[in-house]
């Protein structure tokens, strides 16, 4: 059963200079517990997917249905991790993954409660009452999931969620978030430009065309979901899928330009 | 712990009392100085005065009881000035960030006051204001609001949008944003601004009260220098630095518990 259908959408936005057309008819839909990658190239309006999707856009054109209601009006909760943990300084951890529920006014003990728990479920418990500064990047990537999940969303947004880890980290932490969403049964969409990412946690992968962004091809990715990220990457469908992705993008590895109008 | 973390303990210990020692040091060589040059008259002790007539003038003037009604005029000008220019300034700020439109609008005008060496409007503040504390307190905020318009609001503009976009996808309104995140991301501004303050908010009250004033430091310094009594002069600037520096101390305490609470 479908709980994302993203129809027909379109989006344009304004400079003082020109229109651009961002995406165009970009239609595909999201199974409920699926982890969906979208990727494409630089520019092709990734970000302009993740703000229609999280509800911050309104699209030009067609319509995102989350749990069959227009996104914007539906009671559904959407879930964003940003590029960066954007935990607080000033917050405990405690309180930085708690900041949902005191925005949704739903701090009640039950649910502070819950979210404790799963800090101590998921290794941060000796760290509930410390600052963002007195964790590891990993530590600190978990706890933005967490604070993703304490108001139990319906849909989970990863807007390239490891790309400011080095290497080593952005494994391990793969591998925890991946497990993470997986015991939460949560449905995911990973917004990235890493195919390697994509493949090892994604279901299926939607490749974006250039700008103005198209779905050129969904690719399902066949690969047993009971592997961690770290194990799929040994697979050796790995490289197909890998191969395949890169011919896709190959063609559209430049910024496309699609200005509707131009000011003389 | 090893032998070479306490190595680098003591160093580090060693550092910090040579630059104690210093700073200690360096003051005596100031007033030594001072005073061996005044005694010595190798420069005329009446264009210098000398660190020993500046404590009789001051045990004068605490005598006659003078000193506390000048030192607690300068000091609650200066305090009123810089409380109010600091609020008022952040509730500007707060507001030019709510509303982009206004911000747009005032900008040009922001940067012209700015640039504007306020010390011109002294004889437009006395014909307003009278030549009474309100006209110092006037002068004193007048210094001190643009800059902290301007601080706040280059603060509360720079703060991570991608921040900002998590608290809208969490439903987060404008006026949360601000509260739970703008705002307290600023905390760090807004102590820079205090401690900037500390100094202008000073250099209004003395300018409004070398402009019309009947007690005070700045006053006691004009009077001073009108009637050739450079000991009074040095003496109220000793005073001024006191005053500046206890001032300076109490914000840094207050950076020190607010940074505490929120780090």
């Amino acid at each position: 059963m479908s709980i994302l259908t993203v129809q027909n959408v379109s989006f344009s936005y304004h400079t003082v200079q020109e229109e651009v057309q961002a995406l165009r008819n970009l239609s595909f839909s999201v199974e409920e517990g699926e982890f969906v990658g979208i990727i494409g190239p630089s520019c092709c309006g990734k970000t302009t997917v993740l703000n229609l999707l999280s509800g911050l856009f309104t699209p030009t054109e067609g319509e995102i249905l989350l749990r069959n209601a227009p996104i914007r009006k539906s009671a559904s909760r959407i879930g964003l991790m940003p590029q960066r943990d954007q935990l607080f300084a000033w917050r405990t951890i405690e309180k930085n993954v708690c900041l949902g529920l005191e925005l949704l006014r739903e701090n009640t003990p039950e649910r502070k409660e819950y979210a404790i728990g799963l800090l101590r479920k998921y290794g941060l418990g000796d760290f509930i009452k410390k600052h963002p500064s007195e964790l590891s990047g990993g530590m600190r990537q978990r706890a933005a999931l967490i604070r993703t999940l304490v108001i139990q969303p319906d849909l989970l947004l990863l807007d390239e969620p490891f790309s400011a880890l080095d290497f080593q980290t952005r494994l391990s932490v793969c591998d925890d978030v991946y497990k993470i969403i997986r015991q939460e049964k949560k449905t995911a969409i990973l917004v990235s430009h890493d195919i390697n990412e994509s493949i090892s946690l994604c279901d299926k992968i939607i490749v974006l065309s250039k700008r103005p962004a198209t779905v050129k091809e969904e690719i399902p990715v066949e690969i047993s979901r009971e592997l961690t990220p770290l194990q799929k990457r040994e697979d050796k469908r790995f490289n197909q899928y890998f191969k395949k992705i890169w011919s896709l993008l190959e063609d559209t590895n430049d910024c496309g330009t699609s200005k509707i109008s131009k000011k003389e | 712990m090893t032998a070479e973390h306490r190595k680098f303990l003591k160093k580090n210990r060693a550092r910090k009392i040579a630059l104690h020692l210093s700073r200690i040091l360096l003051l005596f060589v100031f007033i030594g100085g001072w005073e061996l040059i005044s005694y010595l008259e190798i420069i005329d002790p009446f264009i210098i005065s000398s660190p020993s007539a500046v404590v009789k003038v001051i045990g004068r003037l605490y005598q006659s009881q003078q000193l506390i009604s000048h030192v607690s005029a300068s000091l609650w000008e200066t305090v009123a000035g810089f409380l109010i220019a600091t609020v008022l300034g952040t509730v500007i700020a707060v507001l030019l960030w709510f509303n982009t439109f206004l911000r747009d609008v005032l900008e040009p005008y922001l940067i012209t006051l700015n640039s504007l060496p306020k010390i011109a409007l002294g004889p437009i503040i006395i014909v307003w204001f009278g030549t009474g504390k309100t006209a110092i307190i006037f002068m004193s905020v007048l210094i001190c609001i643009i800059i902290t318009v301007i601080g706040m609001l280059s603060g509360f503009c720079n703060v991570d949008t991608e921040k900002i976009m998590l608290m809208r996808s969490l439903k987060g309104n404008k006026f949360t944003v601000m509260i739970k995140l703008v705002f307290s991301a600023n905390i760090p501004t807004l102590l820079s601004v205090l401690k900037i303050n500390v100094g202008l908010s000073w250099v209004g009250s003395i300018i409004g009260e070398y402009l019309s004033s009947r007690e005070g430091l700045g006053y006691l310094i004009v009077y001073g220098s009108q009637v050739f009594q450079l000991d009074l002069v040095m003496a109220s600037t000793v005073l001024l630095c006191f005053l500046a520096g206890g001032m300076y101390a109490v914000v840094s305490l207050l950076e020190k518990i607010i940074r505490k609470k929120f780090s």
